[in-house]
């Protein structure tokens, strides 16, 4: 590796190592607050959690509940979100719910959907199908809105149908802005799945962390913690992965490239 | 007037609409008038709220929190990112940090605030600021980096200074992104205080919600929602305002 690539990557590391030896040592060394815990007893308690077998079930729960309530909720907002680009009766009705819901935190209606749905699944399902809407439909209908008539013309002016039209054109050029809402309903249906796990619910890893609370156990707290990072981490990795290879020769150039 | 007052049913129709079903939904008894009060209920409960000053004191608790932590998410990000577009040692130490960290919920970071700050009005501002500082940094950053070589070259050309550079050349050109990081981080520094007066406090909109649902007095609730709804809306015109004062010379398409 030439040296200034080499220095780079030094320097991009830095202030993350230093700060974890720092934790470590002075943690070890008792001059931090009990509650900050150490990077290596949070290792330690993640350890004993996988072999306890708890964590994967905790895991499993947590992952059912945001991947079956994000598609839903994704799903929906492509589906309306594309019916409101399309037809302006059905922008219509919606622009002015969405404009005033929009602004709401969808956690707000928690306590209505535990009351609607039980303290089970169904509630945190519904919940984050409900916040992971709103941003996928309104960056679907704008997708939608801002496809180059030119393009709809040239097809429609070589006699494709309709139904061409919009696999063949429409969606295509839709398609980088609906990843984008999809995107940002994906960073939505976690912090909701997180909210609604520590505010009512009975499994998950919400539960690892207020139970590390609750037993004065920080090390487990912050096993808790690592593990829903790293979960909403990878999700968005993956999405950005399948974006990649849905778009192709799309993003090159664009903000999210730079990101990566 | 006719035809002006037709386009505006056309277009808000859907509110009155819901409306009429939500109360025709009640007054049938298809659902529990408990769990959905009706119209009238909500807005009873809306007008007697709102002029024995509770929802306005728990709102106004809810605004300055969220408004706390994102100025001063703005006042470190802005010029943070601005030191990151210039300097490649800064942009080198941090760049992980912000660009990898996020997609990282940072939500669940927020039992160990309530540790470091206390449960009160620090660690929401703390946390507040947190979660702003992020779409502020990355689209401001992206906004200074793109400002055109050829206008700083230009202006030093005329022997402009460094500082008016900064000033009349780099600042005007990435405004547009800082406003659009900005528009980013305000609805969620709404939501992160909510969310957060929901998982602990005793006061505020959120504590509010959660105190309300679980006497059963969901009209409360309803109305404590509207409300928030009422203040992100008037939060977010107040930006645009002044997104039109300051970056007067271009236009933006408003959604």
């Amino acid at each position: 590796m030439p040296w200034p690539r080499c220095s780079q990557k030094i320097e991009n590391w830095l202030i993350p190592a230093a700060v974890l030896a720092l934790w470590e040592i002075l943690g070890r060394a008792g001059l931090l607050p009990r509650y900050l815990s150490t990077p290596t007893a949070i290792l330690a308690a993640l350890w004993e959690l996988a072999v306890t077998g708890e964590l994967f079930t905790a895991l499993a729960q947590s992952l059912y509940r945001v991947a079956v309530g994000f598609v839903l909720g994704a799903a929906a907002g492509i589906l309306v979100g594309l019916a409101a680009g399309i037809m302006p009766r059905v922008r219509h009705f919606f622009d002015p719910l969405v404009s005033f819901l929009y602004s709401v935190p969808k956690i707000a209606f928690l306590p209505v959907f535990l009351l609607l749905f039980g303290l089970g699944h169904a509630s945190k399902i519904a919940i984050i199908a409900f916040s992971g809407f709103f941003p996928v439909f309104i960056a679907s209908r704008h997708a939608v809105l801002s496809v180059n008539r030119l393009l709809i013309w040239a097809a429609q002016n070589m006699g494709a149908p309709r139904r061409t039209i919009f696999f063949r054109v429409l969606i295509p050029a839709a398609a980088p802005q609906l990843f984008a809402g999809i995107r940002i309903g994906l960073a939505h249906a976690f912090v909701v799945l997180f909210a609604a796990e520590l505010i009512g619910s009975k499994a998950g890893l919400g539960t690892i962390i207020s139970y590390g609370e609750e037993w004065v156990r920080f090390d487990l707290m912050f096993a808790g913690i690592l593990c829903f990072a790293v979960l909403g981490f990878a999700a968005d990795r993956i999405l950005l992965a399948i974006r990649s290879r849905v778009l192709k020769g799309q993003i090159i150039g664009t903000e999210e490239q730079v990101a990566r | 007037m006719i035809a002006q007052a037709r386009s505006m049913m056309g277009r808000w129709y859907s509110i009155p609409l819901l409306l009429v079903m939500w109360q025709a939904a009640v007054a049938s008894g298809l659902v529990q008038s408990r769990l959905l009060p009706g119209v009238g209920a909500v807005w009873n409960v809306l007008v007697s709220e709102t002029s024995n000053g509770a929802l306005i004191y728990h709102a106004s608790v809810t605004v300055s929190r969220a408004l706390t932590g994102f100025v001063l998410a703005a006042l470190i990000g802005i010029p943070f990112a601005a030191a990151m577009a210039r300097s490649v040692l800064v942009r080198n130490l941090f760049e992980p940090i912000f660009f990898v960290g996020y997609p990282v919920p940072k939500i669940a970071l927020f039992p160990v605030f309530t540790y470091i700050f206390g449960i009160g009005t620090p660690s929401k501002i703390a946390f507040t600021f947190l979660e702003c500082l992020y779409p502020v940094v990355v689209t401001c950053y992206f906004g200074f980096s793109a400002v055109p070589t050829r206008l700083v070259w230009s202006a030093q050309n005329c022997g402009a200074s460094r500082s008016t550079i900064l000033r009349r050349v780099i600042v005007p050109a990435a405004l547009p992104s800082i406003f659009s990081g900005l528009r980013i981080a305000l609805p969620v520094a709404i939501i992160v205080v909510v969310l957060t007066e929901m998982i602990g406090d005793s006061i505020g909109l959120g504590y509010y919600i959660t105190i309300w649902s679980t006497r059963f007095r969901f009209a409360n609730v309803y109305a404590a929602i509207i409300v928030i709804g009422l203040c992100g809306l008037a939060l977010d015109q107040a930006m645009l305002l002044l997104r039109r004062r300051l970056v007067y010379w271009e236009r933006e398409e408003i959604r």
